[in-house]
């Protein structure tokens, strides 16, 4: 059973004349760590809204835990950190988490032993007993954190977790959410950092203009197909050109060859000429983008109508 | 109970924004008023002086022109406390429905396992709660203080208290409604301000139909008349109920807590559709 189903799930705003999501159809298994990626305005946290019952959809079904996402009782087990979260500033750390646990059904005694252990999971212990609002934006993104943690949820939405939080904080937020998958519960994350969700994400979907343009594991994703870099000994010039002339996809910038090859067997080849010609092989390094080149080429692919870069990624995808 | 965390949390709000506390020091400085305000001295018995504020109201009275005197001035007080006591109300709760939808706020409370109907009622239940704890101090003070002073516990004025509860609750659901469709507190004020501002008028429409023009009008201001709370009937009616007078009709309070209940489920039903 998916955690997160949703088919042609869309939302119009002004009778249509503003498509925030149009017809998106996403599934996430459980135990994944998944994220939503996708430029500013492009529909990622009308989709969450939309899973929690804030927005109403226009069209299509969402379903959480295979029940409608509109089941308000379904949200027992759900935890959601929000992008631009407002806790009361008139209540201390401690408090916030009391009173957010109360409001999630989380018996007081279960409170009281959770809201320590979160508050230093998310290094937050020391400031339990201080008022929020004193609180700076990476502080309130530790709590937030830790709120949305408070009921033991299945299933954690986490919008723009790691905003404002400075890198050792990103860091320990990288951590809970490892944390978190290994103890089997399901995470989606709406991030523009790319980098960010290429480490803890296994799976991400690119959203551009209320649209899904692309979504698979992040290895695929990344994964070029068969391009190497070669590193080797120091090669003529003459047998660079010799070798460009037979294999047609072959660069050798600052004395590496760079080549995309059809089949392995073709990669084979060029390594058996290059012993022929007594060159000496340091590495065969398969070729990988990161996942912000997949990122912009599929952006970029999906706003021009040019569907090359998309196809080559849908290709190296399956 | 599922709304008690909700109501717990209003009233928290409410203490943790000074609201709660302005209230309470503006209730207790009318009790200190009241404390040496009025002085009554019983004398052998049978015979009394009363002072308000110092002046003579009556000298020399036996015990029934005193027990007449105490209700006439419970009965101005109640319609005192009526007026003022629904005004800092509107003041101290205006904020509270706006507050709970501004962005940012809105999300965290309706990602909870709450119906979103849940959620509103228990945010009007906390709101109405606040008003209650300080109309049972503001008119159980009053009545603690004129009881003791007098030696007269005269019951039927904490029924005004009552009654400000109730006209609170009908204006509370208005301001709800209006804070649920326009999420600004100033709109809310100024709603639950003109219910009261225009009761008086529409109580005396019959007057007004003269200078009106086309009967359709008239039909238009019986409507309004109908649909909204009659707030200056129920300031009689609170009078009334202190001086021990009979009520004639219940039907104001009636058709008054009917269009609360209307305007309350029209909230619910708004706040149910609405995105945000």
């Amino acid at each position: 059973m998916n955690i997160i189903q949703t088919e042609n799930l869309a939302k119009h705003f002004n009778r249509g004349k503003l498509r925030a999501l149009d017809g998106v159809s996403l599934y996430v298994g459980p135990g994944r760590v998944f994220g939503l990626l996708g430029p500013n305005g492009a529909g990622k946290t009308t989709l969450v809204k939309l899973l929690l019952g804030i927005l109403h959809p226009t069209s299509g079904n969402a379903l959480l835990f295979g029940k409608p996402a509109a089941e308000y009782l379904i949200r027992q087990r759900i935890g959601y950190l929000p992008e631009n979260h407002r806790y009361p500033d008139f209540l201390k750390g401690g408090s916030v988490m009391d009173y957010f646990g109360r409001f999630a059904g989380v018996a007081k005694e279960q409170r009281r032993q959770r809201i320590p252990e979160l508050l230093k999971l998310v290094g937050m212990d020391k400031w339990a007993n201080t008022k929020i609002r004193k609180y700076s934006k990476g502080m309130m993104q530790r709590l937030g954190l830790a709120v949305a943690m408070i009921n033991d949820p299945d299933l954690l939405l986490l919008d723009e977790p790691t905003d404002g939080v400075d890198p050792i904080g990103r860091k320990e937020i990288r951590d809970i959410i490892l944390h978190l998958k290994q103890q089997g519960k399901t995470i989606f994350i709406n991030s523009h950092l790319l980098s960010e969700v290429e480490m803890v994400c296994d799976e991400v979907a690119i959203m551009n203009k209320g649209k899904i343009v692309i979504q698979g594991p992040v290895a695929q994703l990344t994964n070029l197909g068969l391009s190497y870099r070669i590193q080797t000994s120091l090669l003529t010039a003459e047998f660079k050109t010799q070798l460009a002339q037979k294999f047609a996809k072959l660069a050798a910038p600052n004395g590496h060859l760079d080549v995309t090859v059809q089949d392995h067997a073709e990669l084979n080849r060029l390594i058996d000429q290059l012993r022929e010609n007594k060159a000496e092989i340091h590495a065969i390094v398969p070729q990988k983008r990161t996942l912000e080149e997949s990122f912009f080429a599929a952006i970029q692919g999906a706003a021009s109508g040019d569907f090359n870069e998309l196809t080559k990624l849908t290709e190296s995808h399956s | 109970m599922r709304f008690l965390a909700i109501i717990l949390y209003t009233l928290r709000e409410s203490l943790a924004k000074k609201t709660f506390l302005a209230f309470f020091i503006v209730v207790t400085l009318t009790h200190l008023l009241f404390i040496f305000a009025l002085n009554v001295d019983i004398v052998a018995g049978g015979q009394a002086m009363v002072q308000l504020f110092g002046n003579d109201v009556e000298h020399e009275i036996d015990f029934a022109k005193l027990r007449q005197i105490i209700i006439g001035i419970e009965s101005g007080l109640a319609i005192a406390m009526y007026g003022g006591g629904i005004f800092l109300s509107i003041f101290a709760t205006a904020s509270l429905v706006p507050n709970m939808l501004e962005k940012g706020s809105v999300d965290l409370m309706l990602s909870r396992p709450y119906a979103r109907w849940q959620l509103l009622l228990g945010r009007y239940l906390g709101g109405l709660s606040i008003v209650t704890i300080n109309v049972i101090y503001l008119i159980g003070g009053a009545w603690l203080i004129l009881s003791v002073k007098t030696g007269f516990w005269h019951t039927p004025f904490l029924l005004s208290g009552v009654l400000i509860i109730l006209v609170f609750g009908v204006l509370f659901a208005i301001m709800t409604f209006v804070g649920v469709t326009a999420r600004n507190s100033g709109v809310s004020i100024i709603a639950a301000y003109l219910v009261i501002f225009f009761s008086p008028l529409l109580l005396a429409r019959d007057k007004i139909y003269a200078l009106l023009s086309q009967k359709i009008y008239q039909w238009l201001l019986d409507g309004i008349y109908y649909l909204t709370p009659r707030t200056t009937e129920l300031g009689n009616m609170t009078r009334a109920l202190v001086a021990g007078e009979p009520i004639a009709s219940w039907m104001p309070l009636l058709q008054s807590l009917a269009v609360g209940a209307a305007f309350l489920m029209g909230a619910m039903y708004i706040f149910q559709k609405k995105d945000f």
